[in-house]
């Protein structure tokens, strides 16, 4: 009870001492134009002290609410940034795209993996047959041949390189017009071999190799690489060296090169075998 | 001491202190004050309430008369007056609101009164300075006003002290 009474009397002096401290404070206030701007600023302090505490108590009551509200915003700024990836990714992929030509239709694709040191090096594209890729399409780059599709998935295809013992690509020297079977030398990383070449006919350093456009598989005049030194093989016949245009270690963007009527040429050679 | 002696003696202590505002002003580094040890000898019985209303009148009486800013020292001087029981707890125990004595310094011990005195001294010294600055007085000047006066002040206050303290 004592006890209690002294609580109530020092609450009682306090409140006492507020009302005579803030009458001496309004009273020196106004006897002094120093005095009242710096009791301003003071009170103008504290005021804003109090402001920003309970801003900052506010601020942890929300806090679950602003993370919730955070968590979405970070989700759909995510979903955004992915569009835009993709958007990127397709343009970059679209600028990497080789030259249209004739009726073949023009695919572009990441490179997902590329196999260099084998002897059947091969490559997988980011393109399958959702995009309307087949098999036994072509693979260019703005610099030249690259492969042929191989297998087709629903969303990636493989593929052979020109760095590959089983591939031959249908060839014509530029200049000379002359057409020979270009294969991987199966040793360089950059070159290759036109075969079966008549050894009446001279070819000089240098030349143009470009695709002959007797295939189904790439369109005419794309080009593979420039010849280099000509040698005779067995008296018979010649073959020339040839440097390879594309670059294997920096590739990254390709073209697949469809051509939709491919399977009616198949056909069309499947009923003349038969007739024969 | 009678509580009519004690306010006539209040009063005086009052009148002196105006007229050593008004004389002494011999250094802008030292104020002399001896109205809060008048406080501090206010005797308990009448409690904190009666401290503080003394205190108001008191430092009002101070401001109208000397050549000061009005407020001034009743605003320094209430912080005094409601620190003061919390003060004598502090320094004489609990006993001394019990008995409810008045302060003495052949009771009390002269170093504890001694004590006592500066650190009300100290307190008014501090609020005074500080208000009479207005911010526009940098620290270093403040710290050296607060140290000197405080030490003037308290010299000063112990005559205070005989002249209100119940030993006489």
């Amino acid at each position: 009870m004592a006890r209690g009474n002294e609580v109530t009397k020092i609450f009682i002096s306090a409140a006492i001492f507020i009302v005579m401290e803030v009458a001496a404070i309004s009273l020196l206030a106004t006897s002094s134009t120093l005095h009242n701007i710096w009791l301003n600023r003071f009170s103008h302090r504290v005021m804003a002290f109090n402001w920003g505490l309970s801003e900052d108590v506010r601020g942890v009551f929300l806090l679950n609410r602003r993370n919730e509200e955070l968590a979405m915003e970070n989700h759909y700024l995510n979903e955004e940034l992915r569009r835009y990836r993709e958007m990127d990714r397709y343009m970059e992929e679209k600028s990497h795209m080789a030259t249209s030509k004739g009726s073949f239709q023009y695919i572009p694709a990441t490179i997902i993996k590329m196999s260099r040191n084998s002897l059947h090096n091969y490559i997988i594209l980011n393109k399958g047959y959702e995009d309307g890729v087949q098999p036994h399409s072509g693979i260019i780059s703005e610099k030249g041949v690259v492969g042929v599709v191989q297998a087709v998935g629903r969303r990636y295809s493989y593929g052979i390189t020109l760095m590959n013992s089983n591939m031959n690509v249908s060839s014509r020297i530029g200049r000379t017009g002359l057409v020979a079977t270009l294969t991987w030398n199966g040793v360089s990383t950059g070159s290759g071999i036109l075969r079966n070449i008549p050894p009446h006919m001279e070819v000089n350093a240098g030349d143009t190799v470009l695709t002959s456009g007797f295939s189904f598989i790439f369109p005419p005049d794309i080009p593979i690489g420039v010849t280099g030194e000509m040698s005779n093989d067995d008296g018979v016949s010649s073959s020339v060296n040839v440097d390879f245009f594309q670059d294997f270690s920096a590739l990254r963007f390709v073209t697949v090169v469809v051509n939709p009527f491919r399977e009616e040429i198949t056909q069309l050679e499947k009923g003349l075998e038969q007739e024969e | 001491m009678t509580d009519l002696k004690f306010i006539l003696r209040f009063l005086l202590l009052i009148v002196l202190q105006i007229i050593v505002l008004a004389t002494f002003n011999f250094s802008q580094y030292v104020v002399l004050f001896f109205i809060p040890a008048a406080i501090i000898c206010i005797p308990v019985r009448h409690g904190s309430i009666y401290a503080l209303v003394l205190a108001f009148i008191a430092g009002m009486l101070v401001d109208f008369f000397s050549d000061g800013m009005l407020g001034l020292v009743t605003c320094a001087l209430l912080p005094v007056a409601f620190t003061r029981d919390f003060l004598l707890k502090l320094i004489f125990g609990s006993d001394f609101f019990t008995h409810g004595e008045d302060l003495s310094i052949r009771r009390s011990g002269f170093g504890h009164v001694l004590f006592a005195v500066f650190l009300s001294t100290t307190l008014f010294i501090t609020v005074y300075v500080i208000a009479d600055g207005a911010g526009t007085r940098p620290l270093w000047f403040n710290l050296a006003r607060i140290a000197a006066s405080s030490a003037a002040s308290t010299l000063l206050s112990i005559f205070t002290v005989n002249v209100l303290a119940s030993d006489r």
